[in-house]
Order: C-alpha cells, then structure tokens, then sequence
C-alpha cells in the first residue's frame, strides 16, 4: 500500500474529504506573514478597526484627513491584519502505521488530507516525517512525485520501535501542530505533547486505528511478528490474556486522550475501517480536530 | 470398584492422546504481524510462550473430545458392577513332589497373588487347596486367604513325582465348570493341563548335591557303608563332607564332582554304634543333604535242610546264598524246611517248607505242552520256558492249592497255605529234570524265603527312604506305635497314616508292640528324580476368571443407555463450539 497508484487513491480521498471539513483554521487568532485569515494585530486590509492619534512614526497613509478636516487634529485610522495560518505536520513513519494495507491507506489518506486542506485555506504547511529518533522534513516536490514514503522508511533508526521523537521536527511559533500517528509505542504521552504544544502551538492528534487492533480475535498460540523490528515473539493467548490485552489497550488510549485534554489539544481516532469523509465527520468534528466547510 | 466385560474397551482411551495431538497440531501457533506487542508485556504471566508444555489451549471442544473419549472408553469396555452374595470357587492343586520344598514360599506367595486375580468381581471366594495325591487329606478349605497362607506355610511336600490327573480332576469337580483350578508346580508342563486347570510354575533351575542311595558290605568282619553322591546340576560343585555320631563328627573333608557325576563315599560303621549321619554341606534342596544310617539287621531266618541228595549241594548253595540265613536242626525249630515229598512213603508237610517230590522209579516220560505260569509276585518276570521235567508221580493236590507252573494240565509248581504256613511245592523230582539249571528256580525260591521272612516277627533294623511303605509282622491283636526323630533327634508327630509307611523326611523311626522293638530305622531321601532340578523353570501364566467369571458375578451397568446419550451430547456441543468458532477470517493484522 505504498505504491504510486496507491498513493494517488489517497490523495483522491483526501481531496474528496477537503472539500468538505477542514482544518480549525478560523478558530484563533494568527500572527505572521500576509495571508487569507484576519490576524490579531493591525494591518492593511480593508476591514476597519479602530482610531487613535497620531504618533510620530505612523504611516501618514493612514490618516484619516477628513477627521483632521473637521477637528485639526490628526487622527490615525486603523485596519485589521490579514495573515497566513502555519501548519506544522508531524507524521509517525514508524512501520506499524504501513504494514497493514487498510492502516496504511487510512494513514496516507490522513497525511493528504491535511496537505490538501492547508493548501485549500492557504495556510504555511511545514511537513516533518519522524520514524523513532530519525526526522525527516518533506520537501513539496518530494510528496508530490509519491516517493517520499519509501524515503522516509528507508531512514535507520537507532530502535525503530521506540516512541516517534517529536523533539526532532522543530514546530514554529503559533502554528498549529497536527501529529499523525497510531501512538502505539510505550511511554508518557506527557512530553510529547508538551513539545508539540509549545510556542503557543495548537496540537490536534490524528490517530488512525484497526478494529483488530481495538478487538482482536486471538486465541491459542500465536508468533507474532514485531513489523518495525521484524521479530518473532511466540504468545499463549487465553480468554484471561485477551481480556488483559483490551484493558491495556483502552488504558493506552485514555492516558492519550487525559493527557491531549489536559494539553488542550484535539483528539480523534480515525477507523480504517470506514471511508476517510465518514471516520472524521464521525470522530475529528465532534473532538474539534476538524470543522465542516 | 466395577469390573470390565471387555478390557480391551480401555484401548479407547489411546483417543485422548489421538485427540490432544489433533488438537495440539491444530494450535500450531498463527504467524500474525502485531504493533501491539508493547501492549501484551502487561500479561506477560500467561502469554509469554515458548514452552511447549503450555502450547495446548484448553477450550470446549477440546474438554468435550476428551470427555467423549472417556465415555466412549467406559461404555466399550463394559462396566459390570459385582452381584451381591456372588461366590467364585477355587481349587488349588499343589504338586506335592518334594521338589517343591525348595520352592515352597515362592509357591505360597504366586498363589496368594493369584488368589485375587481369580477372585476378580466374586463378593466372595472359597477355597479349597489339594496336594497332587489324590488321597491325601484337603489341606485347606475356606474363604479366608490367611487360612490359605497358614495352609500353605505348614504344607511338606514330601512324595516323588506324581502325575497330577486325578486331582485335577477332583479339583474340577469341587469347584464345578464355573470355578478356578490352578496348579502349582515346579516343573511346567510341555503339554495343556486338562480340566481347564491354570498352571503356576514357580521353579528355578538351580544346583544341586545329594545323596541318591546307600549300601552295606562286609569286609574283614567290618560293616561298610557305601553312600553314592551325585551332582544333579549343571556346573561343577564342591561340598564337604562328614559323618556325625554319638562320638561325634569327623572332618570335614572337600568333595569336587563334575555336572552329573556320581560318587561313592564309604566308611566303616563305627563299631558298637548304632546309628550315625554323613552329613554334606548344605544347598537349598536339604533333604538329600543329610543320610541317617543304622547298621542294618535284617530277621535272621533259620533254614533246615532236609533236601533229596539229588538237590542237597544246590539247596546247601541256596540256603547260603540267603542274607542272615542260619541253618536249622529241625523242622520244627527252623523258620522254613527244604524237603522232600515219596510219593511211596506219603507225609504232608508241615510249617513253612519247600517241598520237591523225590521220585525213585526214575521211569517217566519226558512231559510235553506249553508251560504256563500263573501271574503271582512269586512268578514275576520268570522264565520257565526251558524246563525239562520228567512225569513223576505227583503230590497228592488240595483245593486250596494255587498252581504257580503247569505244564499242559500237569501243576509243576504250588503254592500252599496252610493256616500261618506257606509252603512251596515242587510237583517233579529235580533230579529228572534241569531245574537246577533254571535262573527262575533260584529266584523262586529266593522270594518264597523272603515273603518267609517279613512274615517273621522279629526285630530288624533297617535303612529305608522316606515314605516307603513298611511290612511290620506283628502279633495280632496289640497295636503297634512308632517313635520318630529328626536329623537332629527332634522327635516328630506320629504319621496320621501309621506305620504303613517311613516318615516323609529324613531322621530315624522305630516301631514297637508293646515292649517289643520290631523295628529301627534310618530314613533317608532317596528319590534323585526329585533332586534334579534341571527340568524345573517358572511360567508367568496369569490366571483369570475370564469373561464367564465377569458375568456370573456382576451385573451389566443400568446407565449405558446414559452414557450413549452423554457421548452424543459432548460430539454435539463440541461440533457446536467447533462451528461456532469457525468465523469469517478477520483482518488479524496487528
């Protein structure tokens, strides 16, 4: 599922489900360079703001002489700031979000999603790739040619089944922070989302999942193969063991969803099994992940 | 606790290892990629693999297989329950050669480890042991196998072989065609017991010394005995030997002896005694181990001769040629008279004689016909075929008169008995005639002596082998007693039969009539047939009441139709688990 065609029908599915929901971009206030999105400050759009006298240094473009016509006084006016949303996208490379054909679909279409709703509201996107402790930052002609996935699971890393170490995609100020990942790998969500959340970032967690993940039918022996080590590890699965196995894995995730509404942030697990448009009307919009156009 | 009506039902239970593997193979662990091993770490207890021991899954299909296998195995095999007041009825026949000394406790202990075997679903069992003498007394009969053992224990084989037919036979019929009969022996039998008898062979070939005989000679006015040794087993042996007397015991001297070998040891019968054992080191057949002697006396018979001058050199031989014999001055005095009969001076003879007809016209014929011997114990195994007799005249014959040699219809020789007196009569004269040349004539009258001789009433003492039958002549009218002693002088319990025969083991006996000794005697084991133990080996026959047995005593299970329901019923629920367990494949991929 990592092919060029493959690719390109995740891609499709992704523009089908932008033209639909989007990002939450209006619902903050942006700094920063020229764009579509009314910033927080002053600027030179046609929206008026507000009046205030003039200061040695203002713009004499703005002020309003028809107001000093009839007081004498000179009178600044004041526009609103239009600016550009920043978008930092992290995606977990690590190989449990590829080795399965449906996971990895939903992954991929995730991933194009939010290049192609960033690009339908003119937001910055900066596009980091992290598998363990090796980071990647995609370049746009790279993800457009397809060929950027077998570039980033060709990176080595020192333990590839280690937690996806955020620390390495620097996230600029003020932009909000989407992390694609499946999050299974142990270890405290706690500092990564504080990483992810700093610099006054925005953090919404896309977290694509399998129903033989969340139910699994396992019973008897088993030799399961580790897909990022690539190891075998032979298991005795017993009702008993199946039961302890769910309690861990709903654990693991409300530690997740705990931590992401303690850090603000939004929550949502994608199914792989529904197609992409349903799994985030049903689970990104109502977790404020995303928004309806 | 229920017996099985068919014990090999049980091989169903080869299922639960059939089912376990089946079921082991069909659990041959999935390969599956998972992300979410991090997550099983948390039940790492029971889902850490790799030993196989742990590989089998328990599940229900797998617990209701099993139990259908258990079922199937209980129904196949046919429980039966036993059947209360049910009596199983065994006969044990033990040999009672006395080999089987030696193997007694073995004996005692198959036999009480059969017991059970045979008893099988019986409440109840009676026992009846016999020894292989059909005569002897039942040496237990009951229902408690401590009396068996009791039985058992006091038992003394003591006979030589014995052909055990006819006590199986007994044995049969005590215990009815529904019954056990089992016969322990030492020695297996190369063909099938008949009365559907169980054999129990208990014996082992082991080596064995002894004693096999004894005999007396005279030389230089010494008494001689003569013990022979032989060495009835298979390798070479060693013993020692010696003698014990009231002096006391000599040396102990080595004796080697090839496998089979037999050897003579003799020595002077100690003068002045009476009685002395020769002793040889002990093996574990003891009762040839030891030979009690006595220096033997036999009845002195004292002969008068008064023989026709034709035959007085060949009856002078005869009359000394007779052990102990003593001649005697008159008929009257003398324990039998050798006579002769004129047919022209006619006298009957009286008292115990050998009468021959002195014939003197010497004019006869030569007799001519068959000559026919009549079966009597004096005529046994002689030939008289050659017998050139000539016609004389003949004794005058009475009706009580047993002819024991006619020739044609002419008696030759008679047998007379006249009240207490027997009397040998010889219807020819030997001088015209070869009797003198006859083997059977000096035989003849050898065995008249004799039968002359045990009807003496006379002290003898004598060495016998144990169990030999005795002809005691006493005075009529007082009974006898018999006093026996060990090896060791031990006294011993009288005989229950008297003293029709010597004591059954080696030691010494006497016989009185009040306060007349007619007997002392040495008894010793004399039978080598049952000092060879080469033949003797053991056979695992397991004895069982057999699928009769089962039957007769128990009754069939009441819920076999209950277990044919529950047998269906665990196939079911395991055909409905199976099923059910067989889902549409999921994307397992984790």
């Amino acid at each position: 599922m990592t092919g060029p065609e493959d690719m390109q029908a995740a891609r499709n599915a992704a523009v089908a489900a932008a033209a639909r929901l989007r990002l939450p971009l209006r619902s903050r206030s942006w700094r920063g360079q020229a764009g579509e999105f009314a910033g927080s400050g002053t600027g030179s759009s046609l929206d008026f703001q507000d009046h205030r006298a003039y200061a040695p240094g203002d713009d004499p473009r703005h002020i309003n002489w028809q107001a000093y016509a009839r007081t004498g006084s000179y009178t600044m006016k004041l526009f609103r700031e239009e600016v550009r949303p920043v978008v930092d996208l992290v995606m977990d490379a690590s190989e449990s979000m590829f080795f399965d054909p449906a996971k990895a679909k939903r992954s991929l279409e995730l991933f194009h999603f939010i290049r192609e709703s960033c690009a339908a509201s003119g937001a910055s996107l900066s596009t980091h790739c992290i598998r363990g402790d090796a980071a990647r930052m995609l370049d746009p002609a790279e993800v457009h040619s397809h060929r950027w996935l077998d570039a980033v699971r060709n990176q080595s890393a020192s333990d590839p089944a280690a937690a996806p170490n955020v620390a390495k995609a620097p996230v600029r100020a003020n932009s909000i922070r989407v992390f694609i990942s499946d999050l299974l790998f142990p270890g405290d969500p706690e500092p990564m989302l504080r990483h992810l959340g700093q610099k006054h970032g925005s953090v919404i967690l896309l977290c694509p999942w399998l129903e033989s993940e969340a139910r699994p039918d396992w019973s008897g022996n088993h030799e399961f193969i580790d897909p990022e080590r690539n190891t075998r590890h032979a298991h005795r699965i017993e009702p008993a063991t199946l039961r302890r196995y769910l309690d861990a894995y709903a654990n693991h995730f409300a530690l997740w969803k705990n931590a992401a509404q303690r850090h603000q942030a939004a929550f949502a697990r994608v199914p792989a099994a529904e197609d992409l448009a349903g799994a985030l009307f049903r689970e990104a919009v109502p977790s404020g992940a995303l928004e309806s156009c | 606790m229920p017996a099985f009506g068919n014990p090999l039902g049980l091989l169903a239970l080869l299922g639960i290892p059939a089912v376990l593997a089946i079921h082991f193979l069909q659990r041959k662990a999935k390969e599956l990629p998972v992300s979410t091993l991090f997550l099983l770490e948390h039940t790492r207890r029971e889902a850490v693999g790799g030993r196989r021991i742990e590989r089998l899954v328990p599940s229900i299909p797998l617990w209701m297989q099993l139990l259908a296998v258990l079922i199937l195995t209980w129904f196949l095999s046919e429980p039966r329950y036993p059947r209360e007041g049910s009596v199983q009825r065994i006969a044990v026949v033990v040999d009672s050669s006395a080999s089987m000394a030696v193997f007694k406790q073995a004996a005692a202990d198959k036999v009480l480890q059969a017991v059970p075997l045979l008893k099988g679903s019986a409440s109840e069992v009676s026992l009846t042991v016999l020894e292989s003498v059909p005569e002897r007394p039942r040496l237990h009969a009951g229902t408690s196998t401590e009396g068996l053992a009791e039985a058992l224990e006091a038992w003394q084989p003591r006979d030589g072989p014995v052909d055990p037919t006819q006590a199986l036979r007994l044995a049969r019929s005590l215990v009815s065609p529904e019954g056990s009969v089992v016969y322990v022996t030492d020695t297996p039998s190369a063909t099938p017991l008949p009365f559907d008898a169980v054999e129990i062979a208990v014996g082992e070939a082991i080596d064995n010394v002894g004693f096999t005989g004894v005999s007396f000679t005279r030389e230089e006015g010494a008494l001689i005995w003569k013990a022979m040794v032989r060495n009835h087993g298979k390798s070479m042996a060693e013993r020692t030997w010696s003698v014990i007397s009231r002096e006391g015991a000599s040396e102990a001297r080595v004796l080697r002896m090839e496998p089979g070998s037999i050897t003579t040891l003799q020595a002077a019968f100690p003068e002045g005694a009476t009685q002395l054992r020769v002793v040889l080191s002990a093996d574990r057949f003891t009762l040839d181990d030891v030979l009690p002697l006595v220096a033997p006396r036999p009845k002195p018979l004292v002969v008068f001769n008064a023989s026709p001058a034709s035959i007085q050199d060949l009856s002078g031989r005869l009359i000394r040629a007779l052990e102990s014999a003593q001649p005697g001055n008159d008929a009257a005095s003398a324990d039998l008279s050798i006579t002769a009969y004129n047919p022209l001076d006619p006298s009957p003879p009286s008292g115990n004689c050998v009468v021959f007809v002195e014939d003197e016209t010497r004019t006869g014929a030569w007799l001519k016909g068959g000559i026919i011997a009549e079966a009597h114990p004096l005529m046994d195994g002689l030939n008289w075929q050659s017998l050139l007799v000539r016609e004389t005249i003949p004794l005058e014959q009475k009706p009580g008169d047993l002819v024991l040699l006619r020739q044609e219809q002419r008696p030759l020789i008679l047998l007379r008995e006249a009240g207490q007196a027997k009397q040998l009569l010889f219807n020819f004269d030997p001088a015209l005639s070869n009797l003198e040349k006859q083997p059977a004539f000096i035989v003849l009258l050898h065995r008249f002596a004799e039968r002359i001789r045990s009807a003496k009433i006379a002290p003898v003492s004598a060495n016998l082998e144990t169990g030999q039958a005795l002809t005691i002549a006493a005075a009529p009218g007082l009974p006898l007693s018999l006093r026996a002693t060990d090896i060791e002088g031990r006294e011993l319990p009288a005989p229950k039969g008297g003293v029709r025969r010597a004591i059954s083991s080696p030691g010494f006996m006497s016989v009185n009539q009040g306060d007349t000794r007619l007997l002392d005697a040495a008894v010793h084991f004399g039978d080598p047939r049952e000092a060879d133990f080469r033949l003797c080996a053991a056979s695992d026959m397991t004895p069982g009441g057999g699928a009769g047995a089962i039957e007769r005593h128990t009754k069939k299970d009441p819920l076999w139709r209950a277990w044919i329901l529950a047998l269906i019923a665990c196939l079911l629920v395991s055909w409905r688990f199976i099923r059910g367990g067989r889902k549409e494949p999921q994307p397992v991929t984790t």
